[in-house]
This record gives structure tokens, C-alpha cells and sequence, in this order.
């Protein structure tokens, strides 16, 4: 077994061929990454007077800043470690017990990653409002609004990344080393903390890392449930859209990347101590069922998917009801849709989904072999290139991307207010997530393996084909199904980005819930919903009619 | 790296989508604007009656969305004419100099104090504040129906109120600068700070605070009056309520982009915006049209609009508004929002 990062240097010849390969994968970043950063990060410099630090010191100068920086940090750590522990459960239970109905808690764990943000919002209202299902029914006295809220409604949201990660971390195990720590004699709970947690160290901090930075740029929830709790995303929002205020938006924009800069550097340390977990002779771990562990677990996972499926379920039912909650009779007024263009931006969507799941697994599958495999000097600065965007909010990328692109010298200007851009837009914006999805999957695989091909003749190339390719395979269809997912609803930056041709879904909704049919919007987002669970389904079974039986959409 | 097969169809449906321009150039253009989607494709239908040999693509975003997505691209502005857009964030100087006076025919229809002195923009329809009441929440919490702002001021309405927070939407921010033109800007924070005590939420958009109070989560939400008459429409047990000391309001307006590369293209359609059929259908629509004509449909009286739409209208002095905003939401985000 050996330290991932104890790679030896690349002998001579493969040096060149490095090299290329790594401005390959290099430029497309720096293009869709750091080129419209690189605008946000001169805007935040512009002031009245000339270029100068006026604007961060009037942000950081301020009282009230500090108190939003405050309740951004008491909103994400609490957050985050709600949201890792209770994926870090789900997941073990799909990977490591005997729970029955595997593929469906999948499906459900990731639901959210595919429901408009209207729906999660509408549905915590709909059961935890002041006039909810729940105060109504028990008069309960909840109150959602405020903090509590914003830490469940972002829970729910950040649920399905941390689950996806946490998910490649445990898919994997040699079973020889659970073996020997059983004849041991460790215990259960020993085997976990010494073999298990230790394994899993780097999708855990990735998981961590994911989360905090998902939660710390998200204003939607915060705008629906916060009340009047500010904090660090609803203050850009605030100056972009409120005040369109962009210097003072772009401050706040550029504080939000010092977490991705932190965890950058923080990531040398964990890798260090990460063992990979698939070398030449493991086998892999077959799961014993275990009555009590398997009810535990079970149990465990019913509660979550519960909780997920019940906010989603309640706008599912309000949405066929006449007038919730004062008619009560089932209706299908909302889904005579007399919004513009009907239903073509759900085709545009579709496609734009397509196109971000076949751009996104090669760019992601570069970029990550990149970085974890080919080690070299450009590994760290492309490891924070690839984790950047996640400590962007969505409104700040696509205001650099109009920056950036609306510009008839650039190139990119060629595809600027078509599909296209759109769907790169949605890679990038969730290109992290994705990166470590993948990079969490590419750490277990042994370098033994290279080591191994090269020492018979073969090279990188097919060592990379033969060997971690295959391997790699079932993480990178679920980042397929990922972006699909994203691309389906995801609006913030996508905004910035529409024109009147290039109409898509999430967009619709928009459209619906400004002029105030907040219920043909929530038939909207069902219809959505139903169409990427169809897409799954019709995915799932061409696979099997293509003889890929066990192959799963979400791993 | 991006290549293949997906690559190939876009270029393809790029090379055609371009053709396409070419041929249809002389008579496309492209309109921004914040008309709510309902009103826009009625709007857009007469239009078509008048102007059928004019293609016009419309992006419909809310104002702040708009304001930021003109303002990014202002180096390479990507519409001809901005369409129904706020008064109040059209005098912003970095909009107005993308603009290009223009005069459109019957522009006289529009009273002075209604156009910009020097062309740039004329507004044609606007929007009021008003509250959404709850008749049930208020029932069941047995609460006397509020008719003024200075109403709102009475304890039993404690944490009952939600109302937009001006920071982030421009209908909040037109209530608040309503109170303070009508006030004196003195008794104006001191009636807000008496009316904080009552709030419930600020929402940081101008309907969702109609929205919440039609759901029942809330007695009263101050919001404006056309989403109030949709609810009521939709069938919510709601009353709108216009604050009977006036109604704070805001102005839309039409403008020509100086960047327009089609402008006869785009004046036809300004002109088109003062015609009697795009007047009369406004009248369908909006509860404030700047030119006589037309007439206000049933369902806005039943819900309570006067005839006289400008004996319930408070004269907002929108030039005020526009210079004070910084300064005045520097004040209200210090004082009640942290």
C-alpha cells in the first residue's frame, strides 16, 4: 500500500507529453474560471476616486458587517456538520450494510439536487409555517422563520453533495483489511475509527469543504426563511441586485473565496495522509448482512428520506389542489401553464443539460486525473482553479461572465447568448463539487497500478484506459446525472446569461412566481422534477438493454 | 477538449441561428423589460395586430435583475429599447447615458412631469403600494382592519406585518420614501421606528410579502396593488387596503439605447407604446397609466380602486427619491436591518 502523494518523478520522455496535456486541461479553467474572476476581482477595486482598497475598507469597517459575518459563520458551521454527519450515515448505510431498496434511497438522497428552489422554499412553508400543515394540525407554535429555518432549509440542500461524495469515499474497500482487523479482534466500532474513518479522511474533508462553501454563498434560502437574519450572500444580493451596487456586491464576493483559498492548502495535508484503497491484489469488500445493524440503518435512512421526500411531497399535493390551504378540493388548474413559450425552455433546458453532462465529465475527468495523477508542479495551482467556483456565488460568475464574454474581441463572444455557454457556464459553476466527486473516487485507486503498467511497457495512456478508467466509471456517470440534475433547475448565474431565444425552465418559474402565480409555479418545478426522474429512468433502462446491468445512475 | 459530436451540432445550430438573424435583421429587435409575463404577451399580442412585420424578442427579469444585467453589459448592450422599467432605476447616471433621446410620436399624451426634460425616457404605466389584509388570519385573530400606515402603528398588530426590505426591492424602497416625501423626513424615521416595533419580517421582495399574508402566514403584508388584485383573483381570502394618507408609487418608462443598431426598427415600436390600442390594453392591466384614455377594468374596482386613480395616489417626487436612496437606505439598513 502506498501514499498517494509518493508519486516518482515522470521519467524524461513523459515529460512533454505532460506538459501538454496539462495546458490542455489548464486552459479551458483559467478561460470559465480565473478569466471572469479576474473581472469581479477589478471591480472590487473601483471606487469613485480611482482604483484603491476604499471599498474593502468601508465593507470591513462596518459594524453591521461584522455582525453578518457572524451569523454567515454561525449559519455554515452548524450547517455543515449537521449535513456531513447525516450524509456520512446515508451513505454508509447504501455502501457498507444490507438496507433493502438501495436504488430508491439513492434517488431520494439526491432530490433536491433536481428541485427547483421554489420547491424546497414553498415546502417548508407549506409544513413548518405559521399556517403550515403542522402548526394548523398540533398548533404547534413552530417558528420558522429565522435561523433554524435557514440552517434546515440549507440541510436539505446541501444533503445530496455531501451525500455524493461521502458516497465515492465508501464505495470502495479492500476486504483483506477488514479481515485481518477482525481476527484481530477490533471491534466494530474500532474497525470504523482505524480503518474506516481514516480511509474516507479526504472525502470527509472534501464533503466538509463542499458544504461550507455551498452553504456560505447560498441566498435563496436565507431570502425565503431568514426573516431579517442577514447574512454574507443576502448582503451581495443586496448590492448586486438591490442597489446594483457591483463594487461593494464584488467585496463581499472576493471575502467569500478566502474558505476555497484555505482549503486549498489545507488539502496538501489531508492527501498526505490519505491511503489509497484499491492496489493490484484487493478484493473488494462483499457486505455481510447483519439483522441489527441493517434495522439500525435502516431506520436512520427511512428518517431522512422521510424529511426530504415530505417537503417535496407537500408541494407535490398543493400543486393539485385547488387553493391551498383554504380549497381543498384536488384540481389541475395549475397545470393548464399560460406562461410564454409553453414548454419549449423545458427542450432548452433538457438540452443544455446534455450538453453541461458530456462537457463536464471530460472536463472533470481531465482535470481530476490531472491533478491526482499526473503530479507536477501545475497540480496545486490547478487544484485550486478546480475548487475555486464553489466559493462563488452563482450571481457573481455570471456577472463575470458577462464581463468577461460580452465582448466582441473575445472568442467565447462566438457562443455568447446561445445553449452553449450556458450549459459551460453550469460546468464551471459547479465544477468543484464535481472535482471532488471525482478526485474523492481517483484517491483510492493504488499509483501501484501506473507503476505496475509501466514496468510491463505500457504507458500512462493505457494504464489510464485500462486501469483507472474503469474504475473511475461508475463515479463518472453520477457526474453526468449530476450536472444534468444542476443544469435543470439552477438559476442565479443563468440569469445573467438568457436571452429572449435561449428561455429555460427554471427561468419559467421565475416568470410565474414574479407575476404572482405562485401555484402554476409549483406545477412548473413538478413538472420539471418528473421529467429528469423520467430522463433517469429512461437512462437506467437503455443501460440495461445495452447489457450494462450493474450499472447505477447515482453511485 | 470539448470537442465531438455535441460541438459539431452547436456550431451547426449556431452558423444557422445566424443565418436566420441576417435574413430577419431589419425587423428584429430585442426589448428588455420588467413587465410582469402575464401583462407582457398581452401587451405583445395588440402589438402584432398594429406591427406584424415587427419581431420583437423580449427578456423579461424583475428590476434589480435587469438594472445589474444592463449595467454588466453596458460595453456591448445587447437590446435596442428598454421597456416598462422603473423609473426610479432609469434616472441611475449610469443608465441614462446608454440612452438616446428620443421623441415618439403622441408623446404629448404624456404629461410633463412624467417624461425625462431632456427625452431620454417617458413613462407610460406604474404601480402603487398597498396592503394585502388576511380576512381569516384577521378573524381569527380578531384584528381590526387597518386602512392607513399610521393604522399600522397599533400594537395589536405585532408581528402581523411583513413588508418588503427597501435594500433589496424597489417597491420596498418606494414605500419607505413615500412615508418619508409625506412625513418630512423627521417624522418619517420616527414613524418608522415606531412601525419596526410591529414588523414581523422584512422580505427581501416587494410581492412575497402579499404572497405570505394571502398564504394565511401573516395578517397584513405591505406590498403593491396589482399582486393584490391577482391574489384576490387567484381566489385568496384577501382585501386590499391603499393607505389612505396616499399611495407611494413608482413610474415605468420606455427608452431608446443609444447602441441600437436598428433604431427605426425600435422608434416604430416606442411609437407603438403611445398608440391608442397599447393604451386601452394597458388600461386592462395596470392600475396606473400616465395617459387618458381607456378604462379600468371591473375586477381592479371590485377590489377596490377608485376611478380616480390620482385622488389615492401620493405625488412621489421621483428625482428626490433617486438622488436620497443611498443615503437614505444606508440610514434604514443601520438602524433596523442587523
Amino acid at each position: 500500500m502506498a501514499l498517494s502523494g509518493a508519486v516518482a518523478r515522470p521519467p524524461r520522455h513523459d515529460r512533454l507529453p505532460i506538459a501538454l496535456v496539462t495546458l490542455a486541461v489548464a486552459a479551458p479553467l483559467l478561460l470559465f474560471i480565473l478569466y471572469p474572476l479576474a473581472f469581479i476581482l477589478g471591480r472590487s477595486f473601483v471606487t469613485e476616486t480611482g482604483l484603491g482598497f476604499a471599498n474593502y475598507a468601508r465593507m470591513l469597517g462596518n459594524e453591521r458587517f461584522l455582525g453578518i459575518l457572524a451569523n454567515s459563520f454561525a449559519v455554515t458551521l452548524v450547517s455543515t456538520v449537521l449535513a456531513v454527519v447525516l450524509a456520512y450515515l446515508f451513505a454508509y448505510a447504501i455502501q457498507r450494510t444490507a438496507i433493502p431498496w438501495k436504488g430508491f434511497f439513492r434517488l431520494v438522497a439526491i432530490v433536491p439536487l433536481f428541485a427547483p428552489s421554489l420547491v424546497q422554499a414553498q415546502g417548508l412553508v407549506l409544513l413548518f409555517g405559521r399556517n403550515g400543515l403542522i402548526n394548523r394540525t398540533f398548533d404547534a407554535g413552530i417558528e420558522i422563520y429565522g435561523y433554524w429555518g435557514i440552517v434546515i432549509a440549507m440541510v436539505l440542500y446541501v444533503f445530496p453533495y455531501a451525500f455524493l461524495i461521502l458516497s465515492a469515499a465508501l464505495a470502495v474497500a479492500d476486504a483483506r483489511i477488514y479481515e485481518s482487523a477482525e481476527m484481530l479482534g477490533a471491534g466494530g466500532a474500532r474497525v470504523f475509527r482505524t480503518v474506516t474513518l481514516p480511509a474516507t479522511r479526504y472525502g470527509l474533508a472534501a464533503a466538509i469543504f463542499v458544504c461550507f462553501t455551498l452553504v456560505i454563498t447560498d441566498f435563496g434560502n436565507p431570502m425565503v426563511i431568514g426573516a431579517d437574519y442577514g447574512v454574507l450572500a443576502t448582503e451581495v444580493y443586496n448590492q448586486v441586485i438591490g442597489q446594483a451596487n457591483f463594487e461593494r456586491g464584488t467585496v463581499i464576493g472576493m471575502i467569500l473565496l478566502v474558505p476555497a483559498a484555505i482549503a486549498a492548502f489545507g488539502e496538501k495535508y489531508i492527501s498526505a495522509r490519505q491511503f489509497a484503497v484499491v492496489g493490484e491484489q484487493s478484493r473488494p469488500l462483499a457486505i455481510q448482512p447483519s439483522p441489527g445493524r441493517d434495522a439500525v440503518f435502516t431506520a436512520v435512512v427511512v428518517a431522512i428520506a422521510l424529511a426530504i421526500l415530505a417537503i417535496v411531497a407537500i408541494v407535490v399535493f398543493a400543486s393539485f389542489v385547488d387553493l391551498w390551504p383554504y380549497r381543498m378540493n384536488l384540481s389541475l388548474r395549475h397545470y393548464a401553464f399560460d406562461v410564454q413559450n409553453g414548454i419549449e425552455p423545458l427542450w432548452n433546458s433538457i438540452l443544455i443539460g446534455l450538453m453541461a453532462a458530456a462537457i463536464g465529465v471530460v472536463a472533470i475527468t481531465a482535470s481530476s486525473y490531472m491533478v491526482e495523477k499526473l503530479k507536477s508542479a501545475a497540480s496545486r495551482p490547478l487544484y485550486f482553479v478546480s475548487i475555486l467556483p464553489a466559493a462563488v456565488p452563482g450571481m457573481v460568475l455570471g456577472l463575470g461572465y458577462i464581463l468577461a464574454f460580452n465582448n466582441p474581441a473575445n472568442p467565447v463572444y462566438l457562443i455568447y447568448g446561445t445553449l452553449l455557454i450556458i450549459a459551460i457556464c453550469n460546468v464551471y459553476h459547479y465544477h468543484a463539487q464535481a472535482f471532488l466527486i471525482s478526485s474523492t473516487s481517483l484517491k483510492q485507486i493504488s499509483p501501484t497500478f501506473d507503476e505496475a503498467s509501466a514496468t510491463l511497457g505500457g504507458s500512462r495512456f493505457d494504464t489510464f484506459r485500462k486501469v483507472t478508467l474503469p474504475l473511475l466509471a461508475p463515479t463518472l456517470v453520477g457526474i453526468a446525472v449530476f450536472f444534468f440534475m444542476r443544469s435543470m433547475v439552477t438559476l442565479s448565474a443563468v440569469i445573467f446569461l438568457i436571452t429572449p431565444s435561449t428561455q429555460v425552465a427554471a427561468v419559467s418559474v421565475l416568470l410565474l412566481e414574479d407575476r404572482g402565480a405562485t401555484n402554476q409555479a409549483a406545477a412548473f418545478s413538478v413538472c420539471i422534477m418528473a421529467v429528469v426522474v423520467a430522463a433517469l429512468l429512461l437512462t437506467h433502462m437503455a443501460l440495461r438493454l445495452a447489457g450494462f446491468r450493474n450499472v447505477s445512475l447515482i453511485r | 477538449m470539448h470537442g465531438g459530436t455535441c460541438g459539431r451540432n452547436l456550431a451547426f445550430g449556431l452558423v444557422g441561428a445566424m443565418a436566420l438573424a441576417g435574413v430577419a435583421q431589419a425587423e428584429t429587435i430585442t426589448v428588455y423589460t420588467s413587465y410582469e409575463e402575464d401583462e407582457l404577451a398581452a401587451f405583445l399580442e395588440e402589438m402584432k395586430q398594429d406591427l406584424p412585420d415587427l419581431d420583437v424578442d423580449v427578456l423579461r427579469l424583475s428590476t434589480g435583475d435587469l438594472q445589474a444585467r444592463i449595467l454588466a453589459e453596458s460595453a456591448n448592450p445587447q437590446h435596442d429599447v428598454i421597456w416598462g422599467w422603473a423609473v426610479t432605476s432609469m434616472v441611475d447616471p449610469r443608465i441614462l447615458e446608454l440612452l438616446e433621446a428620443y421623441e415618439p410620436a403622441n408623446l404629448d399624451r404624456v404629461p410633463a412631469r412624467f417624461r425625462d426634460p431632456e427625452g431620454r425616457w417617458f413613462a407610460v404605466t406604474g404601480y402603487m403600494a398597498a396592503f394585502c389584509v388576511n380576512n381569516e388570519v384577521l378573524k381569527a385573530k380578531n384584528l381590526p382592519m387597518p386602512t392607513s400606515w399610521e393604522d399600522l402603528l397599533d400594537p395589536v398588530y405585532e408581528g402581523e406585518i411583513v413588508m418588503p426590505n427597501p435594500a433589496s426591492s424597489g417597491t420596498g424602497y418606494l414605500q419607505i420614501a413615500s412615508i418619508l416625501q409625506m412625513k418630512g423626513e423627521e417624522a418619517g424615521w420616527e414613524y418608522l421606528r415606531g412601525l419596526d416595533k410591529n414588523i414581523a419580517q422584512y422580505i427581501k421582495s416587494g410581492s412575497r410579502p402579499c404572497n405570505s399574508a394571502s398564504q394565511g402566514e401573516y395578517a397584513i403584508g405591505a406590498s403593491f396593488a396589482l399582486r393584490a388584485i391577482k391574489n384576490i383573483a387567484e381566489g385568496y381570502p384577501i382585501t386590499m387596503v391603499i393607505p389612505a394618507e396616499g399611495a407611494g408609487n413608482e413610474l415605468e418608462a420606455n427608452a431608446l439605447m443609444a447602441s441600437s443598431d436598428n433604431k427605426e426598427a425600435a422608434q416604430r415600436f416606442l411609437d407603438w407604446t403611445l398608440s391608442d390600442r397599447a393604451v386601452d390594453t394597458y388600461y386592462d392591466w395596470k392600475e396606473i397609466v400616465t395617459v387618458s384614455g381607456g378604462a379600468m377594468p371591473e375586477n381592479f374596482k371590485a377590489a377596490g380602486l377608485p376611478d380616480d386613480i390620482g385622488s389615492v395616489m401620493w405625488d412621489m417626487d421621483f428625482a428626490w427619491s433617486a438622488e436620497n436612496r443611498d443615503r437614505i437606505l444606508e440610514q434604514w439598513t443601520a438602524e433596523f436591518d442587523n
